[in-house]
């Protein structure tokens, strides 16, 4: 068993485990070190040789990737010493590196530029022109496109493919600096994680096909929601923008850390599942297909819970916020009617997989287990009230609430999406996790819970 | 006055000594009962105490190594022979393989006793496949005639990678994959092949063996100095009459050992430069080759190293910049890309050199490349972007005139 | 898959299974075996040599294209390699590669250290080095090709 010892960096004294790693701790406290190829998912692998901390007692600057904290060790990570080496290797770094970034994709969310703004900043001491030159644009597969030129070899993407994913799809070919990352001809990256190598890859070398060129990371702005593609529950930024005279929207979904779910990643369902966000919306307010005042939507909807008494059922949908449920289990008891919350349609057990993948493919569907609702289809066909889920169900009248088009309903509310709304999230381990609001578009659609205050007025 | 040393070339003079019977009739295997005389520990001592040193060109004592093996391990050890020879101006380990292979074998067998291994692997450099068969078929005749009954010895051919030629990743090529070298353990251990203990070291180093457990220790210290005990098959190539490999002891005088055995400079020129211990080790100029002796110390003292003992000798019409390039083209194109500093510094100081050579470069861009060079040193996993640090301030700092006049 | 190893190799393989740990440390001597069954070596064989290493495809790749003397298209001519670096060079070896230059129907290779510096210039055309070069000598040997 480790001891926690104390060791000092630049004068502080800070609390570890002995024999675990210098850059852990540099990287938990938020002491600068530059790396590229550490990753803490993928562990050290000592390529970039740009961690460089001076240890108290050792000849040469060591890397902290591949230092073990011991009893008694003093660390400096900065001074003019360390500054100098750092930015030595980063020159080296950019010596066959295409500086191309106005039209690189990565730029502001890159490491190179940011070890530069730190490190660099100094004229150049580049005196030759030739630079190794390899393939641009390589589209990889997958939605992953890779410039060889721009990639610093840190490797923390084929070792992704074989660390995380066992696919083995991306490997370090040719020797030296004519080194290249690469697939096998004729054999695309494709596994079902294949995007996280854009977020791993610390520069523009792998860039998204997805996202690139649609908008300047500065940009954009992340709110810290929770992906509703299973009940996983996996942590995500949603990345998006209000440009000028035009509406907020969602670029991209991203991973966001949390080692109690998702660790690092996400799948590429749920990370190109921002795109049906905003697709084929449900906008307006219809009545027999035609659209009416939300006044008078009420009203109707109002009228058509007096007129089948006794015989109404509300449909729950298993994404929507446990707030929501509670409120809809409050509301429907009001109008006396039965709940239910079918779950067929999101058990899909294709989906699943033994890395993230749940076949419970609805985010709050264990909510939906743990309050005991009803998963049967609805027995009464008197009125249906439908609140986003997808199926469709057979009664002499339906109402639905709905985030997209396509239902099948006499009475049609759009409702807000859950990138437009926040809420709470049981996930399939129980953990509940909350997941905040990020679009406000220019004609919000209520949220369940809006239409729910109005339909009490 | 140079004396005679055989203690690994003793067998090369003889014709078809590479064969079973002519070996045999010359005392091949006749070690391997003496062994018996020995525990496996009392022999590791021995070799401890014979002060050997390894004979690819660190120089690290061979004994040390071989105790950092386990004697009481559940999984069993591994002997991996270095018999990569890629160093520019080394080509003794050749030498061996083809003319006593059976004085490898037997070192072999004598090691693997010692460190209680049954596998043992010779590890060759792929161009060197000619040679590797006349090793196989020696090891062929050994097994018929039953002396591998205990031991599997197995050649493993490279593919061409200089850089295979450093232990960790030699063992890394021997797992089957790209020669990267590994990161270095925090503190004295073995090295390890799947991980099992392993001990890796020279050919040369292990054909000593059989000389040091046939006449003891003292018999080895006999021949050196204090501090560089033994031999070492020296070699010359460049502009020397005689090119060749010569056992000589360590110690002796340098430009002995070359008019000597070398019969001096071609052509009646006269000396500029050597590389003393192959491509890796820094150049020293005509001035110091006069005073240095041949062992480790020596060549230190002067900033340079032994290295294998490889020595490329320089004459008079040299031009050190071209030479300096052409072997900044070797770094460059046996760099593996591993680590930052190596993959693209030698092909900065590569293209900065032609530039300088080509007449275009300025005094800076001299100044530039102790820059690169101090870049590249110490700063890297293994010690190949150091060697080449080593090798452009040598150039430098003892020509540092012929640069000068290029910018 | 299109490539299959000769009986005798195969022979060879399972011999040589019992020689090694694992089977991943045979990747070196099946690309070896591949290559001269076939004169390069193909992804074809590759996925082959992955079955017999109990290795991932990708990393058989990334072995193949890291060693200087593996070739992953087929080679036309015959090719001489001429060795390039310091002791040949000394000896004359840009003056063997100038002769060579001349000749088309050869693939001439500059390479890197052969470790036979010591009988400089040296070429090597496949599995046989020719030393102590002159140009005469040079075209003597291809004459007997």
């Amino acid at each position: 068993m480790n001891q926690n010892i104390e060791i000092i960096v630049d004068g502080q004294t800070y609390e570890a485990e002995e024999n675990s790693l210098l850059i852990d701790l540099l990287i938990k406290h938020e002491i600068k070190v530059p790396y590229f190829c550490y990753h803490e998912s993928l562990g050290a692998d000592g390529n970039c040789r740009m961690c460089m901390v001076e240890i108290v007692g050792q000849k040469r600057p060591q890397i902290a990737c591949d230092t073990l904290i011991k009893p008694g060790m003093e660390v400096h990570s900065k001074g003019e010493k360390i500054d100098t080496v750092r930015t030595n290797i980063l020159e080296l770094e950019l010596i066959n590196h295409p500086v191309d970034c106005p039209t690189c994709d990565q730029a502001g969310e890159c490491s190179l530029q940011d070890f530069y703004m730190d490190y660099g900043l100094h004229t150049s001491k580049i005196n030759v022109q030739e630079k190794v030159t390899h393939a641009k644009h390589v589209d990889l597969g997958a939605n992953v496109m890779l410039d060889q030129e721009r990639c610093v070899l840190c490797a923390r993407c084929t070792r992704f493919t074989d660390k995380i994913t066992h696919s083995h799809e991306l490997g370090i070919i040719g020797r030296g600096d004519d080194a290249r990352v690469s697939t096998m001809p004729g054999r695309p990256l494709s596994n079902p994680y294949a995007m996280n190598v854009v977020d791993l890859c610390p520069v523009g070398a792998l860039t998204s096909k997805d996202f690139r060129f649609h908008q300047r990371v500065w940009f954009l702005k992340s709110a810290e929601a929770i992906c509703q593609g299973c009940s996983t529950g996996c942590n995500i930024y949603i990345d998006h923008n209000k440009p000028k005279y035009r509406d907020d929207t969602v670029y991209r979904f991203r991973p966001r850390r949390n080692d109690a779910v998702n660790g690092f990643f996400i799948c590429d369902d749920g990370r190109l599942s921002y795109k049906a966000l905003e697709e084929n919306r449900q906008r307006q307010t219809l009545l027999e297909g035609q659209e009416i005042e939300t006044d008078a939507a009420c009203s109707h909807l109002k009228a058509l819970v007096q007129q089948h008494q006794g015989n109404i059922t509300v449909i729950i949908d298993a994404n929507l916020y446990t707030e929501e449920i509670t409120a809809l289990l409050v509301y429907a008891e009001t109008i006396k009617a039965e709940v239910t919350a079918p779950l067929e349609f999101y058990n899909d057990a294709n989906f699943e997989d033994d890395l993230l993948k749940s076949a419970q493919c609805a985010a709050n569907y264990q909510s939906v287990l743990d309050l005991n609702l009803s998963t049967q289809a609805p027995d009464k066909k008197g009125l249906i009230i439908n609140f986003n889920y997808p199926e469709q169900f057979h009664a002499d009248t339906v109402v639905s609430f709905n985030t997209h088009q396509g239902a099948q309903a006499s009475l049609i509310f759009p409702i807000a999406s859950y990138s437009e709304n926040s809420g709470t999230l049981t996930n399939k381990d129980g953990l509940e996790q909350f997941s905040k609001k990020a679009v406000t578009k220019n004609s919000p659609s209520p949220t369940i819970l809006e239409w729910l205050e109005r339909l009490k007025q | 006055m140079m004396r005679t040393c055989q203690i690994v070339s003793q067998k090369f003079a003889i014709e078809d000594a590479h064969t079973l019977s002519i070996a045999q009739e010359h005392g091949a295997y006749d070690t391997l009962a003496k062994c018996q005389e020995f525990t496996p520990l009392e022999m590791i001592q021995i070799i401890k105490e014979s002060g050997l040193r390894g004979k690819g060109g660190g120089g690290a004592p061979a004994g040390a190594k071989w105790a950092l093996m386990p004697q009481d391990s559940e999984q069993s050890s591994v002997l991996v022979v270095n018999c990569d020879e890629s160093e520019p101006g080394t080509f003794k380990d050749r030498q061996i393989i083809t003319k006593d292979p059976h004085l490898l074998i037997e070192g072999i067998l004598l090691t693997c006793y010692a460190i209680k291994a049954q596998d043992a692997y010779v590890y060759i450099r792929g161009e060197y496949f000619q040679f590797q068969k006349v090793l196989q078929r020696a090891i062929d005749e050994a097994e018929e005639a039953g002396f591998l009954k205990n031991i599997n010895i197995t050649l493993h051919r490279g593919a061409g990678a200089y850089i295979c030629g450093e232990k960790s990743a030699l063992l890394e090529s021997l797992e089957g994959k790209r020669g990267h070298p590994r990161l270095k353990p925090k503190q004295p251990e073995p090295e390890w092949y799947f991980g099992q203990p392993t001990l890796v070291n020279n050919v040369e180093t292990i054909a000593s063996v059989p000389f040091i457990i046939q006449n003891g220790a003292e018999a080895y210290r006999a021949f050196g100095t204090e501090k560089s005990p033994g031999t070492l098959l020296f070699a010359m190539s460049g502009h020397v009459q005689n090119p060749g490999v010569y056992e000589a002891e360590f110690g002796v005088s340098m430009m002995d050992y070359i008019n000597h055995y070398g019969g001096g400079i071609k052509n009646g020129k006269a000396l500029k430069a050597v590389i003393p211990g192959g491509a890796s080790t820094g150049v020293i100029t005509a001035k110091e080759a006069e005073e240095v002796t041949l062992d480790y110390e020596a060549l230190r003292s002067m900033g340079s190293a032994l290295g294998t003992g490889g020595m490329i000798v320089m004459d008079e019409s040299t031009c050190m910049v071209s030479v300096l390039k052409n072997l900044l083209e070797f770094y460059h194109e046996e760099s593996c890309g591993q680590c930052t500093p190596c993959r693209e510094g030698t092909g900065w100081a590569n293209t900065l050199l032609g530039k300088i050579l080509n007449k275009r470069g300025s005094s800076a861009d001299i100044n530039q490349l102790l820059e690169i060079a101090d870049t590249m040193n110490g700063k890297t996993i293994c010690v190949f972007a150091p060697a080449v640090s080593s090798v452009i301030v040598s150039f430098l700092t003892g020509f540092r005139d012929e640069f000068e006049v290029m910018v | 898959m299109s490539f299959t190893f000769t009986p005798e190799n195969i022979k060879t393989i399972a011999k040589l299974k019992t020689r090694y740990p694992k089977p991943q440390a045979l990747s070196l001597p099946c690309l070896w075996m591949a290559q001269y069954q076939e004169g390069f070596i193909s992804i074809d064989a590759i996925d082959v040599i992955a079955e017999v290493t109990e290795t991932p495809a990708m990393e058989i790749y990334r072995v193949a294209t890291f060693y200087s003397m593996f070739h992953l298209q087929p080679i036309t001519k015959k090719r001489v390699m001429v060795c390039k670096t310091l002791s040949c060079k000394l000896c004359g070896s840009e003056e063997i590669l100038a002769h060579l230059s001349k000749r088309e129907d050869v693939l001439v290779e500059e390479v890197e250290c052969l470790g036979s510096c010591g009988s400089a210039p040296v070429m090597q055309i496949d599995d046989l080095y020719y030393e102590d070069l002159t140009t005469q000598k040079v075209d003597a040997v291809l004459e007997q090709l």
